[in-house]
């Protein structure tokens, strides 16, 4: 029996990744032999069975659960590849008034029993979805866009986890990790694009990784793998592989992988125009 | 344009179960003294009774019969209140008690003799528009801020407080007695309205109006300032109107000749 550490993926702002980093950080630990579960809390607009390449074989999902029409078992769906990776899947003909506080919080204590890991995939936002999503972690993963809107929008969310989850009402305190995706590092040399040291600055919370824009990306989403699965050694993949070391406690800094430019490329580096 | 912020002391109703003998409490209070509610601001609150809404319908009614006028109510999530009730309130803070008039000598009223005070603010569309689309999320964070603070202030004997945390977006602390001072960054998005100083050990990034209870010597002190809008006694001023030299810098804010000065702190 384990006891598992609960961790949620949020940001507010909707489109800056946590899908992907969910997914991403998911696979990874699974990679290291951890039993972990992926849910996914955007009820409605459910994407993480696409991104985990789990849609075909979805049969019941968290709704249906939470209202006591299937147990969990029953809903939770294998990964392909991985045999100790899950998914809950979301419903998508319900809304996230379907989720009841009390379902959630047994639903959770229950995959508690099962796994080392249970990553929840917050919807944006900061209603009903995403409050539920975050109620019952232990630890947060906060990802913002290197851009003001979404760090504002982080930094909101980040006064709902102080505010309005179990162990803020217990006077804890969550543990914090910020995670920047789509980084851009011509971008940010030209300085069109919020430095990494501006984001921490302004949210004051860790830094755990951070993700460079790539192709990758989109490309692991078409075929149905989380990118840390698709191509291993993608820039993409490298930041999420450091970052779930870190979450596991190991102390190494953070790097911005780039995206490797062969020999013609760097020949040509802005003489395309 | 001006705002000013102005407090009243709110009487705070909380409804007990059974409702029939609670009322009929009520009525003697109103008997003994017919013009104990008249012209006060009276509050419902029903944090933590979770209330269903056919019971509040209820309690809003007998209340309306009694002619007391409820003019918000707490501790309930705005979007479960029904067409024509009374708008969910956040953001109390709990003063010292009313004098009820007692109906009989042994029969104290200790729930209906609390109450809280209130700070009203003029101009409630020039505060964001968060904090009127989540009034419980920021009652939550601000009531528990201070919840903490009222426990130092009781102990330092005087009307300021600290919070010794960042103030995030959407946040709001609100303080109609005195100083206030962040230990910490304030957020864009976030705001601090104090009726005395405002002191910011950190980044002032959000909104801060000092002196609303009219106080023009209130001045707002910041290690950097990056503010969204500063204010004293409603005289305030955007971010596109500030001296562009002081910029991330540490400034204090001053009122003089009903204007604003902005100094640099060195």
């Amino acid at each position: 029996m384990s006891n598992a550490t609960v961790v949620v993926v949020t940001s507010g702002k909707g489109g800056v990744g946590k899908t992907t980093t969910t997914a991403a950080i998911a696979s990874a630990l699974a990679k290291e032999g951890y039993q972990v579960c992926a849910i996914d809390f955007d009820v409605g607009l459910r994407n993480l069975d696409l991104i985990m390449g789990a849609e075909r074989r979805v049969v019941f999902d968290l709704v249906n659960v939470v209202r006591g029409e299937a147990s969990i078992k029953q809903a939770l769906v294998r990964d392909k590849k991985l045999n100790n990776l899950y998914l809950l899947p979301a419903s998508q003909t319900r809304d996230k008034d379907a989720l009841t506080e009390e379902g959630v919080e047994a639903v959770i204590s229950e995959l508690r029993g099962y796994f080392d890991w249970v990553i929840c995939d917050s919807p944006a936002g900061i209603e009903r979805g995403a409050t539920l999503a975050m109620r019952h972690a232990d630890e947060a993963i906060i990802v913002s866009n290197p851009e003001v809107s979404s760090v504002r929008d982080c930094d909101r969310i980040i006064g709902l986890l102080d505010a309005k989850t179990k162990i803020a009402e217990d006077g804890g305190r969550m543990p914090k990790h910020l995670m920047i995706t789509r980084y851009d590092t011509d971008r940010a040399k030209t300085g069109d694009m919020l430095a990494t040291d501006d984001v921490v600055d302004i949210l004051s919370v860790p830094l755990i990784g951070v993700v460079p824009e790539s192709k990758d990306v989109l490309k692991a989403s078409n075929v149905g793998l989380p990118v840390t699965l698709s191509d291993e050694n993608s820039p993409p993949a490298k930041a999420y592989q450091e970052a779930t070391r870190r979450l596991l406690g190991e102390n190494i800094p953070v790097t911005i992988p780039e995206e490797k430019k062969s020999l013609f490329g760097k020949l040509f580096k802005g003489r395309a125009a | 344009m001006k705002f000013k912020g102005k407090s009243f002391i709110a009487i705070v109703l909380a409804p007990e179960q059974p409702f029939d003998s609670w009322f009929s409490e009520l009525d003697r209070i109103i008997e003994r003294s017919p013009g104990f509610f008249i012209d006060r601001p009276i509050i419902l609150d029903v944090r933590g009774s979770n209330i269903p809404i056919e019971d509040l319908e209820r309690v809003l009614e007998g209340l309306g019969e009694r002619s007391i006028r409820v003019m918000g109510i707490d501790g309930i999530s705005g979007t479960r209140l029904k067409d024509g009730m009374p708008p969910s309130f956040g953001g109390g803070r709990l003063t010292a008690e009313v004098d009820v008039p007692e109906p009989d000598t042994q029969a104290g009223n200790p729930d209906k003799g609390t109450h809280k005070e209130i700070a009203t603010k003029n101009g409630k569309d020039a505060s964001s528009g968060e904090t009127d689309s989540a009034p419980e999320t920021n009652g939550h964070s601000f009531a528990k801020s201070l919840d903490e603070l009222e426990r130092e202030t009781a102990k330092q004997g005087d009307s300021s407080i600290v919070i010794s945390d960042h103030v995030r977006s959407g946040q709001s602390i609100l303080h109609p007695d005195g100083d206030v001072t962040v230990i910490g960054s304030v957020s864009s998005g976030a705001e601090i309205i104090a009726g005395g100083s405002i002191h910011i050990y950190g980044a002032l990034r959000g909104r801060a109006l000092a002196g609303v209870a009219g106080k023009d010597s209130a001045r707002i002190f910041c290690t950097k300032l990056d503010a969204e809008l500063v204010s004293i006694n409603g005289l305030y001023k955007v971010a596109d109107d500030f001296d562009g030299t002081l910029r991330n810098a540490p400034a204090q804010i001053r009122f003089e000749n009903e204007t604003l000065v902005f100094e640099g702190l060195n």
